[in-house]
């Protein structure tokens, strides 16, 4: 997810503007008092590497820029047809093509430094590479809402001005490659992240980003309504192909099963929550009713009607009582809730790439019993052709789930504002002992 | 399929579905709906349309879905397969007693 990569990196960075004397830190001289234990090619190695750690970090940035910015393309653009975020992505562009080393490797990402400097700068290097998946899977321009792409642009609008601040200060390590034109680097991020501060953030944007894919739960079957559980988490998980309309008329019927048998467990329970598994019931009823006529070979889901029917099954023989565990019927609910949203989602599609049909009968002419018009003639027609069922009206109206209004994750401000407090930290004077006032 | 098969297979869908339709029970219903399943489940997808149904009582609809589901065996269809949608039938029409 977008929250636990960039809060690593966040994290990492915090950590690394806090920390001073940076020769001290790789085993140069520093203090009298500790012995210098690295050589200058040494230190210039580790310089290296770090630069390799910061390339990745600028990445990072550029590619967070690219994802959440309007603009496709800023060939032909000045100075003054640019935004701040434009700005900063022609500027962290330009960085980008005048540094001359490479990625880290594979290696130097897994492989812990010796250094806890190095160590760190190796944490926030691993962080940018499991973000860029991020941009490819939820988080990007047209995807996301307006107020958290410019909560993305801010995040890396900050990560640019932590960067060209450590720059300055690991200018005394040997051989160290500074960043091309620092100054106009670190304008560009603080009025970036100036502009993209104005309004409030939505940090919702950290649920957003890659996720495993959900496996299915293999194994014998599970006892009471863990059983259930199982079947239906599988049952969602083969919904991600979409079934023939045979297959499909199955599953419905399955839930149909399902919510009746639950409302019927839960009535003495909790009543309140028993009335709307009626109701996702009764609103199968009509949608297996609709669909009787529903043709369509494309599409497989044979594994999905199968079960949902173990699903219905073992729903069926749960006891009466089997229902009394709250956390376990919420469980229940959340993995319905999905298989409602699922179904919408393969009945639209279904409909609208013409993958199911609706079966009709239409008069044709028989020239032969003296009579004109007969039943016999079959036909498949579109359902979104004039002869339309409630089938779309239902799935729309009743069937689709509200959209959750999700919270932001716990810690998703406060790791902000950690960092933005680090961006503005300032190393205690010469000779005070951070843990005791001055005078 | 041919002419007859086809019009007795549309005449046991129609009359089966109308029986889930005037079912007396919510449970009734779901086990007609069940064997609508089967039968459309032994033809595959090239079935014909259901067609509404000239008598509402139900004692009428399920001889005719009967007679209709028996003489799907002499269309080429197994009777052993027959006799299974049969005993479905029959167990949907015992949850339907008023």
């Amino acid at each position: 997810m977008y929250g636990e990569t960039s809060g690593m990196l966040r994290e990492a960075l915090g950590e690394l503007l806090r920390q001073h004397r940076i020769q001290h830190r790789i085993g140069g001289a520093g203090l009298h008092t500790v012995p210098e234990t690295t050589t200058p090619e040494e230190r210039k190695g580790i310089g290296e590497q770090i630069a390799r750690y910061r390339y990745a970090v600028l990445v990072w940035s550029h590619q967070a820029m690219r994802a959440a910015g309007p603009r496709i393309n800023l060939e032909g653009s000045t100075g003054r047809t640019r935004g701040p975020a434009e700005e900063l992505r022609y500027r962290l562009e330009a960085t980008l093509a005048t540094i001359e080393v490479n990625l880290p490797t594979m290696d130097e990402l897994v492989t812990e430094q010796p250094f806890a400097l190095v160590d760190t700068w190796r944490q926030a290097a691993r962080a940018c590479v499991l973000g860029e998946h991020d941009f490819a899977n939820g988080v990007g321009y047209g995807r996301i809402s307006e107020a958290q792409c410019l909560t993305v642009i801010k995040d890396a609008a900050d990560v640019v001005r932590a960067v060209v601040s450590l720059d300055r200060r690991y200018a005394n390590i040997p051989g160290w490659q500074g960043l091309k034109e620092p100054g106009r680097l670190g304008r560009a991020a603080d009025t970036c992240a100036t502009w993209a501060g104005y309004g409030d953030p939505d940090y919702t944007v950290d649920l957003r980003g890659w996720n495993p894919e959900p496996t299915l739960i293999e194994g014998p079957g599970l006892p009471g309504v863990t059983g259930v559980l199982q079947a239906q988490h599988n049952l969602l998980v083969h919904l991600g192909t979409v079934p023939t309309a045979h297959n499909l008329r199955v599953v419905l019927d399955s839930q149909r099963i399902v919510s009746r048998e639950t409302a019927r467990r839960l009535q003495t329970v909790d009543p309140t929550v028993a009335v709307r598994w009626e109701r996702r019931a009764e609103t199968y009823g009509r949608l297996v009713h609709e669909t009787r006529d529903l043709g369509g070979m494309v599409g497989n889901g044979a594994h999905a009607a199968g079960q949902g029917s173990v699903a219905a099954v073992r729903m069926e023989k749960l006891d009466r009582g089997g229902l009394s565990d709250a956390p376990q019927v919420r469980r229940l609910q959340r993995v319905s809730a999905g298989v409602d949203d699922r179904i919408c989602n393969v009945i639209e599609h279904g409909i609208g790439q013409r993958l199911y049909f609706q079966r009709i009968n239409v008069p044709g002419l028989d020239d032969h019993n003296g009579e004109l018009i007969r039943v016999t003639r079959q036909k498949f027609v579109p359902i979104t052709s004039p002869v339309q069922t409630e089938l779309l009206a239902i799935v729309r109206s009743d069937l689709r789930p509200t959209p959750i209004q999700r919270k932001a994750p716990r810690g998703a401000a406060q790791s902000r504002l950690d960092f933005e407090a680090a961006l503005h930290h300032r190393p205690p004077p010469r000779g005070a002992s951070p843990d005791v006032p001055s005078i | 399929m041919l002419l007859a098969h086809a019009v007795t297979l549309a005449e046991a869908r129609s009359y089966v579905a109308a029986l889930a339709d005037a079912a007396l029970t919510t449970d009734a219903s779901i086990e007609y709906d069940r064997v609508l399943l089967q039968i459309d489940f032994i033809h595959g997808d090239y079935i014909p349309g259901i067609s509404r149904v000239p008598v509402t009582d139900r004692d009428v609809l399920f001889e005719v879905a009967e007679s209709a589901i028996e003489d799907l065996a002499r269309h080429g269809i197994d009777s052993l397969t027959v006799e299974l949608v049969l005993d479905m039938l029959w167990a949907a029409r015992e949850l339907d007693a008023p």
